[in-house]
């Protein structure tokens, strides 16, 4: 049997509810939402780095005599105090680029943890694949329908410990009197930023694509009177399945309306930077603030595939890396407080070949590099087991090896963070032991 | 012909061809209505005589899911015809002529282009460095601009061309029931317009390997698609090869190669240079060894795993891993090869006689090719053979039962039900199996099913995005052109045609369909439409311009609309108050009668099918 829609089932689970005298998690919650937004809520915000980071050069081994010899003409130099054409030291063997400055203090504070030769374990090479990879969840697995935060949502919809749908009535009840999280109860639980919606959040459990907050809703959010038409026509629909999926984009046109995250402009001082990735950054960073039940975020950013004239300290990666590093840090000083609510993870499908090209870039490698900052990051250190650059240490005699498997991350930031469990469902055929954990949230 | 073009007389033509099929349709509507009633004067109130009313019911459903959109027209055709004639006739698409639709397809180049033609066209942007002189010296602005100075068009231009012209042959065609079918196998066979060189390659696999079969024979299909590049480049089976150390072939001179491949680039050099070769030979070399160091050698197994979990037998089909192994090792060989490395191959040419294999061509290998006796599913494949293996294989899967009732579960999920009924799969199956996959038959057995006309599954289909763009175009007799505004379009409803990334495909089920997000994409497509907020997309001002019943009349022909024309005649009587906002943001020129179309188009009612 095909699973079902879980907000539909919780709908029509409901109305049996009430039959038999229990108010319905839903509807108590339609009357919470008349005085208050969800509440605070946890949430873990990826940015996928598409077309594949030379992690190599974005935190730099530098004290691996190797990475100077087979990168002649894009090596970031070692750390020169100040001078900021060079590599910013972080530990006496691995820097970060220059165009990452914004986030050294963030390092030095410990709210930065960075995590190297991570990845995944299936050898392919192809963007298509191994970005595919990366957000199933399912390595080597390409029938895999479903995205893995989008299964994490399913498998973790309330957090009832214990407790499953199938224990109806009292369940709801719990939820009905208050007693335990809203969190599955948000429309907005699982947020994309962007016109599509990311195969990592694709799946049965409903989640939405915002390209544009300050358009979401019906032409251009610019007309209540019309939404309500609209939601007249969809609410005497017989197939429950429509009526189901309308009325929760209505409850997230609603959320929006009354929360108005918009109102949160970003706080004095803070520069996102311009362009899509920025102002992603900071509308996630509205949601946060306004309370709507946001759990996982996600965004991309994009111009990584450096096969061509990469450049060093300098040049076409260091200003992506730029973009990336400014976003990051105005997205972490816009939230205040809020930071402790919050996690930041950056994944980019493989990394790049230890040495350079012909044509002063690299090609397509294996083991790469994340960052992981915000909440209970165990930071300012750089983690993970170090494989080393020289040739018999090279995957496939070529690119940097794999010591952390990705899933491992993701399993250790959504158990730490979220509390999430059931993650032998969330990442099928991976068992997720967290004695393997690289320790990224301590 | 329907295209937006400025100046050209085509627009003219167009608007012609129109009005002679709205002529037409008239007077058959006229025809219909005269034999089909008692009493000319009663037709307003529609008492149609019971068995007309079945009639017409079973018509209806049968055109709305085996066309893109009915149309008034389309109606009376079918009953004027019968739905059994109807369906004959369109299951023999050659016979109907659709001429008008290749003259409107001249619009878009790509689509006729051989994969050499596409390749230097739209070249990839290497090659266009390498036309360009030095690169490094040039910026991104810089390159865009000779690009344009020099009529290099982008990659990225073939699947504007390709999905113009899906969307016009789903609109536009005669031949509905092949459009529809084409769409449907390829999506069981999908590729991905993204995935490498596909993008050239794409598009020669649709007109090539699945519409000449929709309704030929299955295994007809299973062979074109397992052997053409597209595939073979999608599923990595282009780079499958017998592992050397389990090639009993491999003698002497690969085992050196395959130690000068194990040296450093600085160890070759020397060794070349002791050799005697010319450095200019020594660079190129090197290059050679880099291209293969990124490439993974060996067995992939998986073209195997899908053809049997996807193509064919279906996840519970009866395999084991043991046989997806095996069924790998049989297609080992099976490579083509890449546009922009030239013609003339060492390679045998496995498929065609002719010599050597040109740009993204089938190649079959036979140094790449397992030798070794294989077993699959309990048959042996005896030892020594070449291409015959992969060939059995597919044979043998072709007309398997696990095939047939996989592909027609398929079939009743896209056309009957998201739940198919078993008793209409286990009919099928047998069609299936007695016709040894004859997709004619099939087709003509699934439309013609009394179970497919159950009650039950009337009008319980959400159409898909691609579905409802080709519907609301064809119902509205809108004028088109190529347009980035109908790409954006199906960018937000998350179904670009030739983008689905996974080998499943985009999902036949409403269900994958229904967030709610998706929704307020149809709503808002069905305004933006309606308004003339898309560009290069115009609807005639007559269809909105009728009252409101009639419009639905034309929309939504002979379905129940009573609910929805209250709705959108109470905003109507309302003067649509307070949605200035709504009508300002729209457009431009937008007024009341606009709105109602755009309520139309967005209402549940025309999300299904």
């Amino acid at each position: 049997m095909r699973p079902i829609n879980r907000r539909i089932f919780l709908k029509q689970g409901a109305v049996g509810l009430v039959a038999i005298g229990l108010p319905p998690a839903f509807l108590t919650r339609t009357l919470l939402a008349e005085t208050r937004s969800i509440g605070r809520q946890k949430t873990v915000v990826f940015i996928f780095q598409r077309g594949a980071v030379d992690g190599l050069n974005m935190v730099v081994p530098f004290e691996e005599k190797a990475y100077y010899r087979v990168r002649r003409s894009i090596a970031v130099p070692q750390p020169s105090r100040g001078d900021g054409a060079s590599a910013i030291d972080l530990d006496g063997f691995f820097g970060l680029h220059p165009s990452l400055r914004g986030l050294y203090d963030l390092y030095q504070e410990g709210g930065l943890a960075i995590l190297h030769a991570s990845g995944s374990p299936h050898p392919t090479r192809s963007h298509f694949d191994a970005q595919d990879f990366m957000e199933s969840g399912t390595p080597g697995v390409k029938s895999t329908r479903d995205g893995w935060m989008n299964r994490l949502m399913t498998e973790n919809a309330c957090s009832c410990e214990g407790r499953t749908l199938a224990d109806g009535a009292a369940h709801s009840a719990d939820h009905a009197s208050g007693q335990v999280g809203m969190a599955e109860s948000s429309p907005l639980r699982g947020v994309a930023m962007g016109a599509e919606m990311p195969r990592a959040l694709r799946g049965s459990y409903p989640t939405v694509a915002i390209a544009d907050l300050e358009r979401f809703g019906i032409a251009g959010g610019r007309s209540p009177e019309l939404e309500s038409v609209f939601e007249r026509m969809y609410r005497s629909e017989e197939d429950d399945l429509i009526a189901g999926a309308a009325s929760d984009s209505f409850e997230a046109i609603e959320l929006i309306r009354r929360t108005d995250p918009l109102q949160y402009r970003p706080r004095a001082g803070v520069d996102y930077p311009r362009g899509d990735f920025g102002r992603s950054l900071q509308q996630i960073a509205q949601l946060i603030k306004a309370d709507v039940g946001l759990e996982v975020a996600f965004t991309d950013i994009g111009g990584w595939d450096t096969h061509l004239a990469q450049g060093g300290a300098q040049g076409q990666l260091a200003n992506r890396l730029a973009e990336l590093g400014s976003g990051i840090r105005a997205f972490h000083d816009d939230l205040g407080d809020r930071i402790e609510d919050v996690v930041v993870v950056t994944m980019s499908e493989f990394g790049r070949t230890a040495a350079e090209n012909g044509s002063g870039g690299t090609d397509h490698g294996h083991g790469n590099c994340m960052l992981i900052l915000g909440g209970a990051t165990a930071g300012g250190r750089v983690l993970g087991s170090w494989p080393g650059l020289e040739r018999e240490q090279l995957y496939e005699g070529r690119d940097l090896a794999i010591t952390t498997d990705f899933r491992d991350v993701f399993a250790e930031v959504v158990s730490g963070h979220l509390g999430a469990e059931k993650l032998e469902r969330v990442f099928p055929g991976y068992r997720v032991d967290p004695s393997s954990f690289a320790g990224v949230l301590g | 012909m329907r295209t937006v073009a400025d100046s050209s007389g085509d627009w003219q033509k167009g608007r012609r061809t129109l009005a002679r099929t709205f002529a037409v349709s008239v007077i058959l509507t006229i025809l219909i209505i005269l034999t089909a009633l008692p009493a000319p004067a009663a037709w307003a109130q529609a008492p149609f005589r019971e068995g007309a009313a079945a009639d017409t019911t079973r018509a209806l459903h049968l055109l709305r899911r085996a066309t893109y959109g009915v149309r008034p027209q389309d109606l009376a055709e079918a009953l004027d015809l019968g739905s059994e004639a109807w369906l004959d006739r369109q299951l023999s698409p050659e016979r109907i002529d659709d001429s008008a639709l290749e003259e409107r397809l001249a619009i878009f180049p790509a689509v006729e282009m051989t994969v050499s033609e596409l390749y230097e066209a739209y070249p990839p942007p290497q090659v266009v460095r390498a036309r360009l002189g030095d690169p490094d010296s040039l910026s991104r602005d810089e390159m865009r601009r000779m690009r344009r100075e020099l009529g290099i068009q982008s990659p990225s231009r073939i699947l504007f061309d390709l999905a113009g012209a899906k969307l016009v042959r789903a609109v536009d065609s005669e031949r509905q029931l092949e459009e529809v079918m084409t769409d449907f196998w390829f999506n069981h066979f999908n590729v991905f317009f993204a995935k490498g060189p596909d993008r050239w390659l794409i598009g020669d696999y649709e007109r090539e390997a699945i519409r000449p079969y929709v309704f030929g024979e299955f295994e007809d299909m299973l062979i074109a698609t397992a052997s053409h590049p597209a595939m073979l480049v999608y599923l990595d089976n282009w780079q499958s090869q017998v592992p050397d150390s389990m090639n009993p072939r491999a003698g002497q001179q690969q085992r050196a190669r395959s130690r000068f491949q194990n040296m450093s680039a600085r160890e070759r050099e020397v060794v070349l240079r002791m050799r005697g070769v010319p450095e200019e030979q020594i660079a190129r070399i090197e290059e050679a060894m880099k291209r293969q160091s990124g490439r993974e050698r060996g067995l992939n197994e998986n073209y195997a795993r899908e053809l049997l979990e996807l193509h064919t037998l279906g996840v519970d089909g009866g395999y084991t891993q043991d046989d997806v192994i095996e069924v790998a090792r049989a297609f080992t060989g099976w490579t083509m090869q890449l546009p922009g490395r030239g013609g003339g191959s060492r390679a045998n040419k496995g498929m065609s006689s002719d010599g050597g294999a040109s740009a993204g061509e089938f190649v079959f290998r036979a140094e790449w090719h397992d030798p070794g006796e294989k077993t699959v599913m309990g048959r042996s494949l005896p030892a020594g053979r070449g291409i015959e293996d992969g060939l059995d294989v597919l044979r043998m899967l072709a007309v398997h039962p696990s095939t047939a009732r996989h592909l027609v579960t398929k079939l009743v999920q896209a056309f009957v039900a998201d739940d198919p009924p078993q008793a209409l799969v286990d009919e099928l199956t047998a069609v299936f199996l007695e016709t040894r996959g004859d997709l004619r038959e099939v087709t003509r057995a699934l439309f013609t099913s009394e179970r497919f006309y159950d009650p039950a599954n009337i009008g319980g289909k959400l159409k898909t995005p691609f579905e409802l763009v080709a519907s609301a175009l064809r119902v509205t007799g809108a004028e088109f052109g190529p347009s980035r505004g109908l790409g954006e379009q199906l960018r937000a409803l998350d179904q670009i045609p030739y983008m689905s990334s996974p080998p499943t495909g985009y999902p036949a089920e409403s269900e994958e369909w229904a967030s709610g997000a998706a929704l307020l994409q149809r709503m808002n497509l069905g305004l933006a439409m309606a308004t003339g907020g898309i560009q290069n997309v115009r609807i005639p001002g007559s269809l909105s311009r009728q009252p409101v019943d009639r419009m639905l009349a034309d929309l939504l022909p002979g379905s129940g609309t009573a609910a929805l024309r209250d709705v959108i005649e109470t905003e109507m009587r309302s003067d649509f108050a307070g949605l200035e906002g709504a009508l300002a943001e729209l457009r431009r020129g937008a007024g009341p009668n606009e709105l109602a179309l755009g309520l139309a188009l967005g209402s549940p009612e025309f999300q299904h099918r």
